[in-house]
């Protein structure tokens, strides 16, 4: 993603939030006016800001004319602040869009409309957003089961529309992941609806797109997040009974409806299977969402396991009559060998449900950032390079795509659940958890805790955020608010740090980095409960606008111990290569490769990939019509 | 009859654990039980006694039963042996091999495979059946042997196995008996709901409605075990090899394990083994 994050926070002040009236108002004519006289329109790609919104936006209006616009379909008043009303439009795309552009600018040329004319002004704004301004279309992937393929069949297909010229959104209405990521504001959304969001081509997620987080603590209670905040604790009944039935259907309304101001397309996920009908109505993930958002449905199917097309029947067939006729099209998933042999198998399942197979899509090969951690239940390793990598096996493990960027490296991933694992590696990576002190007993009850003290000094290890707490001296959470009870613990001792939870409270917040003794830059974030005293020297120093004075992390050089809150660190090369040049060759074993490559672009590059997957298995036509599009 | 086929929803559903389960369940009641699986898609087999080559879990699902594995036990057994080439096993020795799309007679092997299901019939007070991946398959249900190919041969009494861990089981359940042809449906007496976790009470209402749907009773939900047990089927991911230790004697102390688990939470074998004397 192109943009500093804090860049942008100044930029989006800068560009889209100005005082009603008064001294900024003239400077952006003024600005506006001197730009167009220079000829400075379509994409100024030189821009240091660019692209702020989404790849390919037209910046011909770096700044609206039109502001305030006081349209509340492209954004609202911040009433009573310090220095009085304040008309905030920083997620209105509408000015930035081509046809926008295309339409406004000969008119307000052809006008001559005046410095100061905001009435002028005003009266090509209602124009060109009668002529360009429409409410975006919701059309939602539901799956049979879970793995059907949902995330990135809702990705594929952003993708493909994304090279046609659309702008989409994703949106999911509950996520139950422990898999977060925090947006340019500090909200916490599932790290799924982020990696779509990337492949709609958007460089700035809002938590509209999954407002609605379920975090699985452990004993069926999860912490649940609601547009980007905590918002407490339930347990499934709890949920079920007092959640959904009371703020979840608003909720998910409110921010569909935002997202459709501002989008072509929302395209919606489901959650499991649509068709659990011991809970149909208390599911606000499912069929309840695209009634909501008023959504015509796709159904994925993955056949990889068997009884596809019973899966799908069956879906369709337990929905009531109004559900089932959102469902407008079947795609059939994750197809090994020739896809033809399913082609019968389709056309039959078609007759018998009427409704059109509209994909059969092959198998991809394509390394993404995957869901949540069941993705790797039974899985032992991935990889098969020189470097043995033991990341600790934690039973709350979180924000696990930390270690992707390993995959892209000369690396075998152990998934270490017993000491062996720990003592035979070339490096151990202690990842996060969504609980520190229940995850740090196991790894004592384990033996790893032993095996991690026993290989210290000797190969390389590196904590992130939960495993970074683990690594301290001492856990102290003397309220009971992180584990079950109340209690102080004896960390590894690798650092001297101490991590406490003294209150209910979650940090969350986007950084840039540096390594504190030059080497390069990271970016990542942090998501935790619990904060450290450091009591080392600190990794990293904070690159963040206005944050300067900051430090982050532990280090200490001659033991090779590395500890830090920022998830992702490992996706910049800087750090990752930093790390995986301490492992020591053992015999005829290789280093690390010297060139190291930034994961956001492998990311995008696969993400190229799983569209040409689908778009070599998708009926577009069909697929068109049911966005509701010709070509 | 005394014969029953356990169906499963999908590959993995648990279809060979659950009947290997059911096999020890009546060994145990002092039946004299035989496993059979018409046609066996698989690289994991075994040798008997005799030589033959067999599918490794119709060798587990006879020690279950107390008895040696024997090559009726699986009669046809299909070899992948890449680029699209397969061995066909008939009757525990190498038939022939073919490649994708060449044309062989599967009613000749079919017939084989009805006649070691004769046989077992004839020395056994009971046989268990296991389907093979889900009996559903639109696109390949005119030439199974295993599910419908072998409801239609001899009209076998069906359980069918849901797994509910990926979600969707009722979609599952109701999707299959919907598929299977209507004069087989019949055959189909009821379901079990396998690897569940958390308080079985909250799939009540689905389990209610199925049954009145599809006229199936509901046997039961497996709780979720982690035992280990061989796996079968490449597909399969629930992990686990067998230990160090006497491998039969520990795979039949699994299933002990989970006989008793699942009678605790609920599941009518008792039940199920009534349906050997309709």
């Amino acid at each position: 993603m192109g943009i500093r994050m804090d860049e942008y926070d100044s930029l989006s002040i800068r560009a889209n939030i100005h005082v009603h009236s008064g001294a900024p108002m003239k400077t952006i004519k003024k600005r506006v006016e001197d730009e167009l006289a220079a000829g400075n329109i379509r994409s100024n790609r030189e821009c240091p800001y660019h692209p702020s919104h989404f790849k390919g936006q037209n910046c011909t209006f770096c700044y609206c004319p039109f502001y305030p616009c006081e349209d509340e379909r492209n954004g609202h008043y911040i009433r009573g602040t310090k220095i009085g009303d304040i008309w905030s439009c920083e997620d209105c795309l509408f000015i930035h869009r081509d046809r926008t552009v295309e339409y406004a600018l000969p008119r307000i040329l052809e006008k001559g409309i005046a410095p100061g004319d905001h009435e002028g002004m005003m009266e090509v704004f209602r124009e060109s957003m009668d002529a360009c301004w429409k409410r975006g279309k919701a059309v939602m992937v539901v799956g049979a089961t879970s793995d059907a393929g949902k995330s990135m069949t809702v990705a594929a297909l952003g993708r493909i529309l994304l090279r046609r010229g659309y702008l989409c959104a994703p949106f999911k209405s509950q996520n139950m992941s422990l898999n977060s990521r925090v947006t340019a504001k500090g909200e916490e959304i599932a790290m799924v609806q982020m990696l779509q969001a990337q492949a709609m081509g958007l460089t700035i997620p809002n938590y509209h797109m999954n407002p609605i987080l379920l975090k699985p603590k452990g004993n069926t209670v999860s912490q649940v997040v609601v547009e980007g905040k905590p918002f407490g604790d339930y347990d499934v009944p709890s949920y079920y009974n007092d959640f959904v039935p009371g703020p979840g259907r608003e909720i998910v309304r409110r921010n569909i409806d935002f997202l459709k101001d501002h989008y072509d397309f929302i395209l919606m996920e489901g959650a499991g299977s649509p068709a659990e009908i011991n809970i149909y109505d208390k599911d606000i993930a499912n069929m309840r969402a695209a009634e909501i958002a008023d959504a015509d449905c796709i159904l994925v199917v993955n056949v990889e396991w068997g009884g596809s097309f019973a899966y799908a029947i069956g879906t369709v067939e337990l929905m009531p009559p109004e559900d089932r006729k959102r469902i407008k099209g079947i795609i059939l998933n994750n197809v090994r060998g020739d896809p033809s042999r399913m082609k019968d198998g389709a056309d039959e399942l078609s007759k018998r449900c009427g409704i059109p197979v509209i994909g059969i899509i092959p198998h991809a090969e394509v390394e993404l950032p995957q869901e949540d951690s069941e993705a790797f239940r039974g899985v032992k390793e991935r990889g098969n390079g020189a470097l043995r990598i033991a990341v600790i096996k934690l039973p709350r493990i979180a924000n696990f795509t930390d270690l992707d960027p390993l995959y892209t490296e000369d690396t075998t991933v152990v998934f270490a659940d017993c000491p062996s694992d720990v003592l035979t590696a070339d490096a151990v990576i202690i990842p996060g958890t969504k609980n520190t002190i229940d995850d740090y007993e196991w790894l004592i009850a384990t033996g790893i805790a032993d095996a991690i003290k026993c290989v210290r000094g000797k190969i390389p290890i590196l904590g992130i955020c939960g495993g970074y707490q683990m690594m301290g001296a001492e856990l102290l959470d003397p309220k009971g608010i992180e584990g079950r009870e109340k209690g102080c613990y004896e960390g590894l001792g690798l650092f001297n740090d101490v991590a406490y939870w003294d209150k209910y409270d979650k940090r969350v917040i986007r950084d840039r980095a540096e390594l504190i003794d030059g080497g390069g830059e990271v970016e990542g974030y942090e998501i935790h409960m619990g904060l450290s005293v450091v009591k080392e020297k600190p990794l990293f120093r904070i690159t963040s606008h206005g944050r300067t004075d900051e430090t982050e992390g532990s280090v200490r050089e001659d033991e090779m111990l590395y500890g830090t809150y920022l998830h992702g660190v490992l996706d910049k090369p800087a750090f990752r290569k930093k790390f995986l040049s301490l492992i020591k060759p053992r015999g005829e074993k290789p280093v690390a490769k010297t060139e190291s490559v930034d994961y956001d672009e492998v990311v995008d590059h696969n993400l190229d990939l799983l569209a040409d997957a689908f778009e070599s298995g998708l009926d577009m036509d069909a697929f068109l019509s049911i966005m509701g599009v010709k070509e | 009859m005394k014969s029953l086929l356990f169906l499963g929803t999908s590959s993995g559903a648990g279809k060979t654990t659950l009947d290997a389960a059911f096999c020890r369940y009546l060994a145990r009641s002092g039946k004299k039980v035989a496993p059979f699986k018409g046609s066996n898609l698989s690289l994991n087999s075994y040798v008997t006694l005799g030589g033959e080559e067999i599918g490794m879990g119709q060798a587990f699902q006879a020690w279950a039963c107390g008895i040696e594995p024997t090559g009726d036990m699986n009669p046809v057994l299909l070899k992948p042996a890449g680029s699209g080439r397969m061995q066909i096993i008939l009757r525990g020795k190498p038939h022939m091999d073919i490649v994708r799309d060449q044309p062989w007679d599967r009613d000749a092997v079919m017939e084989k495979a009805c006649e070691s299901y004769d046989r077992l019939m004839e020395q056994y007070d009971a046989v268990i059946c296991e389907g093979s991946g889900s009996p559903a398959e639109l696109n390949l249900m005119s030439t199974d042997m295993a599910n419908v190919g072998l409801m239609k041969a001899r009209r076998v009494n069906s359980i069918l196995v849901g797994d509910i861990e990926r979600g969707g089981v009722f979609a599952a359940i109701y999707g299959t008996w919907l598929l299977i042809p209507d004069d087989l449906k019949p055959l189909m007496k009821g379901f079990v709901i396998n690897r569940f976790r958390g308080d079985a009470s909250i799939l009540g209402s689905g389990i209610e409605r199925i049954e009145k749907l599809t006229g199936m009773r509901c046997y039961g939900i497996v709780p979720y075990e982690t035992l280990k047990f061989p796996e079968e089927d490449s597909l399969s991911q629930t992990g686990g090899n067998i230990g160090s230790g006497d491998l039969h004697e520990e795979f039949v102390r699994n299933l002990d394990t989970l006989i008793d688990n699942a009678i605790a939470a609920g599941v009518d074998f008792e039940g199920i083994a009534k349906l050997l004397e309709e």
